[in-house]
């Protein structure tokens, strides 16, 4: 028994010394990629999904960041212009594009992909249905390189083109997708674990909660990437993830806490370095304005100054967030900064104005998250200091999210992640109660903050856009129901001998370009 | 009372335990105040995309409709649709359930490994330095949470000493063998891949320990008590007065009788092995069917949810039945 615990004991040695270490042309990214539902572009929503999709696929143009902003580059289409009516648009798309089973990329595979999205009515159809307005019939092939799109009213160019190159604007193989259709269903079980795309890479394996497997395209038409193969392995625990990065068994780890970050940004890890973005979302405070005192302006004013959002940034995040209080990314097109400052005398004065100098009893809801928890408390002390006796109330996101929707909260600490790189993504839900999304749930029905929405949605020049925007963000932050808390730092921990990383992170949320890795 | 009578009251009556649970978690998943689809479509959806997609899945339709639509589906072995996965639910099981069996085999051989020898060393030799240690590793054992044990076991293998491998199954660029039961250790014995053999085992021992331990812990106090018990019996004095050695009262008279509640309380535990790993699936990345369901419940995937939750119910029964049926063979008065 002995003897064969010793030999036991050895062998582990023996093949613990031979593991194999992670060759120069392969990638291997740590994750939780339990999130993951779906590859099929015209079904795939959450972020990780999208990015390794918009991998293997090209849209009609590619979502980049220069100079600090979004824009979109031209990809499947070589060029587009719009006709004055501000509606139609002409896409001359890209001759000498190649699928990675070798098939050409023509007008058809790009209308066909466009109204599959319609025909299949997954979640982000909305995009192409609401924001758009785009039916079947608005999608038309002229020749065999040329597609037409109308769009049901005039919109700011950024919006169309930032909407069409998302993971969901992908071109998909036509022939290959309809070969392994079933029941109708436009290759959409196959495509969901199965890619047929020209991007530069494709999908070799889907092992759930196991690993996803991309290998390089050798078709892809900007020239085949120097990392061959990406794993994205699975390791849902961020402590795991930590110890393997610093072990070299993971090239990238993708969910770390704030703290393990803070170590690695400081330089307390050897060969492990801290990439960070601005995160293409918002934590937010809003009020219903609904409900009892909230009605009056001057309680939310004060709401909003009672609030400590540096102590937010620094104890919830360690730092790694941006002290932006608009509803607008930074960076982005009429952003302006705010000047929010902490004035709780102010906010005294102001609920004793609006006759509530003894305060009164609120009850916070959000969903029991170690941050949002941590918001809360720290949100709820505030209050305390001016009076108003806060309870707060954990609901799992999916519970939190029914009762918001039916305008039962008072109090709600949550985030809104941007849906596409454009200000109208944002000014849309935060301000325009018609588009039944944040304002409306917090019963904001302001007219004026809804008329400047929608007119900026529809002004083609951007100087004058940007213009609209900037008045919307001051007259919003006067009157509107919510306080931002911060806009988060995305980031993630790459090995030093990992090169290529901060450009392949940059336009992170909306695309992630893998080709740009090297070693 | 025949044996086979027996087993067949004890199928009949584990047939209505788990249409009890068919209702119980139906109505269950019904009554949270949650919206499920959408939880599936997230925080951003438009609410006119959410009623689309109810109507769709016939989550509009009256309470009672469904509940029957479901019962005819379940009793076909059917749980429907899982709305993340989109594939049917009963796929999904058959995909996670034997990572999560293998590790639960694993486990539990580890536990009766652990437990029984130690229960019996303390026992036999109460209040020893070997008594101590026992009932202190058992109390570690019961009262460390699942989480702690494997990160500490992690640091210590993983990351110091380097001896085990951090997470997963298998080693990434190790070639796995066919799966034909879905576990990867005794598919790569039966294909006679043994480089994947061994990256198995090496993967499956710190997970294994983790779960095993926790349960040892009880099997060592049972077994303990159990043995003490029987110790005090007649025929054992009667054994040691006969002047029998000491050796043979233990393993040949005492342990037999002593053994029996400890069947069944492994028989207990290797059903809550396959539900209880989820934690330790997080931990070690293992593609188990605890971190499906976990994954289930945070979207309110309710097919998934209802489907994972009657299939456990139905391993877990058929555990107990197993346990019943070697009780009532070992022990005739059970049949009683």
């Amino acid at each position: 028994m002995k003897r064969l615990l010793v030999i036991l004991l050895l062998s582990f040695l023996v093949l613990s010394v031979f593991s194999a270490k992670i060759p120069k042309d392969t990638l291997v990214i740590g994750a939780n990629t339990g999130i993951l539902i779906t590859f099929d572009p015209a079904q795939c929503y959450e972020v990780l999904g999208a990015v390794i999709t918009s991998n293997l696929y090209d849209a009609l143009g590619e979502i980049v960041v220069k100079n600090g902003q979004f824009t979109v580059e031209p990809a499947v289409a070589e060029s587009w212009e719009v006709k004055e009516d501000g509606k139609t648009w002409i896409f001359h798309i890209r001759k000498g594009i190649k699928f990675y089973n070798g098939d050409p990329l023509t007008a058809e595979d790009v209308v066909f992909s466009l109204k599959r999205v319609l025909k299949l009515r997954k979640p982000p159809v909305w995009l192409f249905e609401d924001v758009l307005g785009l039916t079947e019939d608005s999608i038309e092939k002229i020749d065999d390189y040329t597609v037409k799109i109308v769009v049901s009213r005039k919109l700011a160019p950024n919006i169309v083109l930032s909407v069409l190159s998302g993971s969901w604007g992908s071109i998909v193989n036509k022939k290959e997708v309809l070969k392994h259709e079933k029941d109708g269903d436009l290759g959409n079980a196959w495509l969901t674990d199965h890619s047929a795309g020209s991007g530069p890479y494709y999908l070799k394996v889907w092992k759930r909660n196991e690993m996803v497997v991309l290998e390089a395209n050798k078709y892809y038409w900007r020239g085949e990437p120097p990392i061959k193969r990406v794993i994205f392995k699975d390791i849902p625990e961020e402590n795991t993830q930590y110890l393997m990065i610093q072990k070299g068994d993971i090239d990238i780890a993708w969910n770390l806490t704030a703290e393990q970050a803070l170590d690695i940004k400081e330089g307390k890890v050897p060969g492990v370095r801290l990439v960070s973005i601005p995160a293409q979302q918002q934590e937010y405070v809003a009020v219903n304005v609904g409900w009892g005192p909230f009605k009056d302006p001057r309680v939310r004013k004060a709401i909003k100054l009672a609030i400590d959002y540096e102590a937010i940034i620094k104890e919830v995040r360690k730092g790694l967030a941006i002290d932006n209080f608009t509803f607008l990314p930074i960076g982005y097109l009429g952003y302006k900064p705010l000047k929010v400052k902490r004035d709780v005398e102010k906010a005294k004065k102001l609920l004793a104005e609006a006759g509530y100098p003894n305060g009164f009893e609120v009850t916070i809801l959000t969903n029991p998250t170690a941050i949002r928890k941590a918001e809360a408390v720290i949100v709820q002390s505030n209050l305390a200091e001016i009076g108003i006796k806060a309870n707060i109330q954990l609901m799992q996101a999916s519970q939190m999210y029914t009762k918001y929707r039916q305008q039962g909260h008072q109090i709600i600490v949550a985030g809104w992640g941007v849906d596409f790189p454009d200000p109208a993504a944002q000014a849309a839900p935060f301000a325009d109660y018609t588009a039944h999304q944040l304002a409306w749930r917090n019963m904001w029905y302001d007219d004026f903050a809804s008329k400047l929405t929608k007119m900026a949605l529809e002004e083609m020049d951007p100087k004058v856009r940007a213009v609209i925007y900037n008045i919307l963000i001051d007259y919003w932050y006067e009157n509107g129901p919510f306080a931002i808390l911060y806009q988060p730092v995305q980031y993630w921990a790459v090995r030093e001998e990992v090169k290529g990383a901060e450009e392949a992170f940059a336009p992170y949320n909306f695309n992630f370009l893998m080709e740009k890795f090297h070693k | 009372m025949k044996l086979w009578y027996f087993i067949m009251k004890r199928l009949f009556l584990m047939v209505i335990v788990l249409f009890g649970i068919l209702v119980l978690v139906f109505f269950i998943a019904k009554i949270i105040p949650a919206d499920p689809v959408g939880a599936l479509l997230g925080g951003n959806a438009p609410p006119e995309l959410i009623d689309e997609l109810k109507h769709k899945l016939g989550l509009d339709k009256p309470l009672i409709i469904q509940f029957v639509d479901y019962i005819k589906g379940a009793l076909k072995g059917d749980f429907g649709v899982s709305l993340k996965t989109n594939r049917p639910v009963i796929e999904d099981i058959k995909e996670y359930f034997p990572a999560t069996m293998e590790l639960a085999i694993f486990a539990i051989i580890i536990a009766v490994g652990i437990g029984i020898p130690l229960g019996i060393f303390s026992a036999v030799k109460r209040n020893s330095v070997v008594d101590h240690f026992s009932r202190i590793f058992s109390i570690l054992g019961v009262s460390m949470p699942v989480f702690w044990t494997g990160l500490l076991l992690l640091l210590l293998f993983y990351y110091k000493l380097d001896l085990l491998p951090g997470s997963g199954r298998l080693e990434l660029f190790i070639i796995p063998p066919e799966p034909k039961t879905g576990m990867i250790i005794l598919d790569a014995l039966l294909e006679g891949n043994w480089e994947a053999f061994w990256d198995g085992l090496k993967h499956i021992i710190l997970p294994a320990f983790v779960l095993g331990y926790a349960s040892s812990a009880s099997i060592a106090r049972m077994t303990r008590a159990s043995v003490l018990d029987v110790l005090r019996q007649d025929y054992i004095r009667t054994a040691k007065a006969k002047g029998l050695p000491k050796r043979l009262v233990i393993y040949k008279h005492a342990l037999k009788n002593a053994l029996i509640p400890v069947v069944t309380l492994i028989g207990l535990r290797f059903g809550s092995l396959l539900e209880g790993a989820v934690l330790t699936e997080t931990i070690f990345g293992w593609p188990g069917l605890g971190r499906y369901i976990v994954n289930a419940l945070l979207v309110l995937d309710y097919p998934a949810i209802m489907g994972g939750t009657v299939f456990i119910a139905l391993i877990y029964s058929l555990a107990n039945l197993v346990v019943d049926i070697t009780y009532a063979v070992l022990d005739p008065r059970m049949r009683i």
